[in-house]
Parts: C-alpha cells; structure tokens; sequence
C-alpha cells in the first residue's frame, strides 16, 4: 500500500512545513481588546484545567468519586465569586500549559508555582498557596541531605514541573512521568534515588499511606508560591480572580478551605 | 525564530529517533514476527491444546490497549517482585503485541496458499514439516508482506508509547524541548513530520520488497 504519488507528497509535505513555520509565529498573544473577563461573564462558566490525580489539591475522591481537592474548591469558590460555574477539564500535567495556549481553558488551577520563566509566557493571580519543595528518599537512605547531594543521583518528575527544574539544577538526572503516582512507584521500586515535590503533597501522601517507607530528606528555604495561571493578556479575567481571591481571604473561605485539608492555613 | 528553532531540535530528535525509536522498532518487530510465526503454527495445528493457547494469547493481546500492557509490564510487575529496566520492558510490550497481531496475518497468510501444494508436497517424498518450510512459507511469506509491513508501521508509531515508561525516544526529546520553550504545534508537527517520513521510508521498501518477492507467487 503506497500512501501516494511522491510529487503529491512533496506538495503535502512542503504545505506541511509551511504550516510549522506559521504555527511558530502565531504564538504571540493577539493584539486587540481583551475579552478574557466577558469570555467568562457570556459563557457562563470558567473553564479550570486540574490534574485530577495530585493528592490533596486535584484529586477524586477515594480514588473514583467527585472530582475534590483544595485548587478545586478554592477555583469553585472563585468562580461562584464571578457568578459563573466552574467546569473542570481533567489534564495531564505535561499537557496542561500547552492546552492553556490552545485555548482550551481560561485558568489552570493545580499549584503551579510562579516562577520568572512561566511569568515572561503567562499571567498569574495573586498566589493562594505558599509552600516549600522537598526532596523525598526511601526511608533507608541516607545519602542524599542537601540538594547538593543530589549530583548524579535520578529523580523523578513531571517534565514541565518547576521541580523538574529545580531537581535538574541540583546535578540529578531526572526521568520525567505523568504524575505523582508513579514518581512514588518508581521511587518505592529502587528505579529513582529521590522525588523533588512539594511539601504539602509528600505530607498528605504519608498521612494517608503510613508504611510507605518514605521520608523527608531535605527542604527548600525560599518558599514556592502557586497561583491561577492564565494566558498572557487576560488581564481582566486575572483582575477580577484577584478581587474574588481578596475577598474569600477578607471572608475566611480561604482559610477554612486550607484548615480542612492541611490543618493549617497555607493560603497566605 | 521558528525556522531556528525547527532546525536546533531537529538534532535531538532525530537522535531519539536513531537511538531509540528505530531500535526499538527493529528489536520488537524481529522478536515480534518470531512470537508470530510460533504462535501461528500452534494456532493451525491439530492440537487442542496448542491451538486453544494461541487462540487465548491472540485474544488477550488484541483485546487490551497497548498502553495498558506497557504498564503492566513496567509498572505493575515490580509488585510481585520482577523489576524490568525501561528498555527491556518496552521491547517486551511490544513484541508481545506485533506477536499477536501478526500471527493472525501469517496464520491467514498460509491458509491461502492453495492445498494442492501442500499434496504436491506429500507426492514428492517431502514431510508436513519440509512441505511447509520449502513451498508453503515462502508463497505465505509473499502474501503476508502488505499486512505485515502494515504491522511493522504501526509499530514505529507505536514506540511513541514508550515515552510514557522512561525511554528517550523521538516523541519524548520532542516533548523535553517542548517543556522548556512553551512551543509546542511546531515541536508536536515536527515530530510527527519525523514519525512520516520513517514510515514513508518503510513503505517504499514494502513495495521494492513485493517486486522481490513475486517470484515465489505460483501463477
């Protein structure tokens, strides 16, 4: 079965390239007003992007039921703030920012840390998590510290994570995965030395599996900040989910919504 | 701008592919034909037994997604106490699955070959076993080629899937330089561009081969 003539397929293949060098160019945001606000206002409802399998921010609960978690109720809260409805659109986290580019949804809403690259591609909100990052070791091990320690070791992460980041600039070579789930089973398995993550994560993850053998190994000092991230140029919509996040803090949803899921408040 | 960055992770990519994706694809597919045949001729024979086996393998591998067996294999495994590297464990997968797809096609393949010959064969003086290795697999060989070349594309498409268990192969160096720069339609198009031309490659080997192979079809 051949596909079809080779000269066709020049054309097709050259129209191909053309559309790869168009694609490159279009990926600056569109000039114009910004109707990212009455988007939302029209629709009636804000499209969140969630990873639904990243205990205790996105998750489902005991494993099948609704879709729960503290990004979740916290975008639930804000949206209901906006008038509209949160509709959540489970994504993989790798796939998460390139379906914010394309549109997909209006907000991201599953602890993605500011950090000075996402900051030049997207716009964030004011941060509703302060945390810090953790490097996380079978409970046997006693060689790595310190992230210096974690020159030459192999870490597990998410590719477009800011840990993979983090992890990569400590000197660790770094296997990327789709999630936490099976960071932990190739750390339990011997297959990485550490997983870098975040800390409230890791404290969840032991709560509720005690016997994982897991430990802490070391903390970052500066503390990780994660925010609603949004599209370059939706000012308006990230004005107006700056405004909702001020006043569930001023009300105290933020901080009940923290208590009930981490005991402490971690919205500011 | 996307002209450089086109031609900058061309490089890692094709690598990926030179590295990873071809071997890959290589290993899995000579494995895969060998599990093929084997299984074919249990399936065939007058057996029970054999042919109750292969027909359940068959089922099993052509009833479950790939994906899913991948992560049996690499993932779920280690629970009962069998760590597979990431390289092994893809070849595993996938070589399993080209089995089961490709002894239905060489199963089909020597059913059509007209029974005459396999009397010719028995007049002659030869046995079942050098009938079917001197006569009968080399018309079946000719016939299985289209179907079979479509299994073997198939698989290099397929290989992307290994990305998903630690392999470095073309889609997952794609998706690394994707992960940095934010840009991914150029970066995704560009690695299906590389997946199109490996299999447009095969296709035009498929048919140097059919010309080849033509000798053996009894006319």
């Amino acid at each position: 079965m051949s596909l079809t003539k080779p000269r066709k397929l020049l054309a097709i293949g050259l129209l191909l390239s053309l559309g790869l060098a168009v694609a490159g160019c279009s990926s600056s945001p569109a000039s114009g007003t910004d109707s990212s606000l009455s988007d939302v206002t029209s629709k009636g409802e804000l499209v969140v992007a969630t990873e639904g399998t990243y205990k205790p921010f996105s998750y489902h609960e005991g494993g099948s039921g609704a879709l729960t978690g503290y990004d979740v109720e916290i975008a639930e809260a804000v949206a209901a703030k906006l008038g509209v409805k949160a509709k959540f659109q489970e994504t993989q986290f790798d796939g998460i920012l390139a379906g914010l580019d394309a549109k997909r949804f209006d907000v991201v809403a599953n602890q993605i840390s500011i950090n000075p690259d996402r900051e030049k591609k997207y716009d964030f909100s004011k941060p509703y998590t302060v945390s810090s990052g953790v490097i996380v070791v079978k409970a046997s091990n006693d060689s790595i510290k310190s992230f210096d320690d974690l020159k030459g070791k192999t870490t597990a992460q998410s590719l477009t994570s800011n840990w993979y980041k983090l992890a990569q600039q400590s000197g660790a070579t770094v296997q990327s995965v789709e999630g936490w789930a099976q960071s932990v089973a190739l750390l339990q398995q011997d297959r990485v030395d550490a997983v870098v993550n975040d800390k409230l994560t890791y404290l969840d993850f032991a709560k509720n599996t005690p016997n994982a053998g897991l430990k802490i190994a070391a903390e970052t000092t500066d503390k990780s900040l994660s925010a609603f991230t949004l599209r370059k140029g939706s000012t308006a919509l990230t004005e107006a989910i700056n405004k909702a996040l001020a006043d569930l803090s001023a009300d105290g949803t933020l901080s009940k919504i923290s208590k009930k899921y981490f005991g402490t408040d971690v919205s500011k | 701008m996307t002209w450089d960055l086109i031609w900058s992770s061309l490089g890692p990519i094709l690598l990926g592919a030179v590295q990873a994706t071809i071997p890959l694809a290589l290993a899995s597919f000579a494995l895969g034909l060998v599990i093929a045949l084997v299984i074919a001729l249990m399936r065939i024979s007058g057996n029970v037994l054999l042919s109750g086996i292969a027909r359940f393998y068959i089922s099993v591998i052509r009833g479950t997604p790939l994906l899913v067996q991948l992560f049996v294999i690499f993932y779920g495994l280690p629970n009962i106490g069998l760590k597979l590297e990431p390289w092994p464990s893809a070849i595993i997968a996938l070589s399993l699955n080209v089995g089961g797809y490709g002894a239905e096609v060489i199963r089909a393949a020597i059913l059509s070959v007209p029974k005459g010959q396999w009397e010719a064969g028995h007049m002659i003086g030869m046995s079942r076993a050098q009938t079917l290795r001197r006569i009968i697999l080399p018309q079946a060989a000719r016939v299985s080629l289209p179907p079979l070349s479509n299994t073997f594309i198939s698989l290099v498409k397929d290989t992307s899937l290994a990305s998903l268990i630690l392999v470095t192969e073309l889609f997952r160096q794609a998706q690394q330089i994707a992960s940095v720069g934010g840009d991914f339609m150029v970066l995704y198009l560009e690695a299906a561009v590389v997946y199109w031309v490996i299999c447009l490659v095969l296709s035009t080997v498929q048919s140097l081969l059919e010309k080849r192979l033509d000798r053996y079809v009894a006319h």
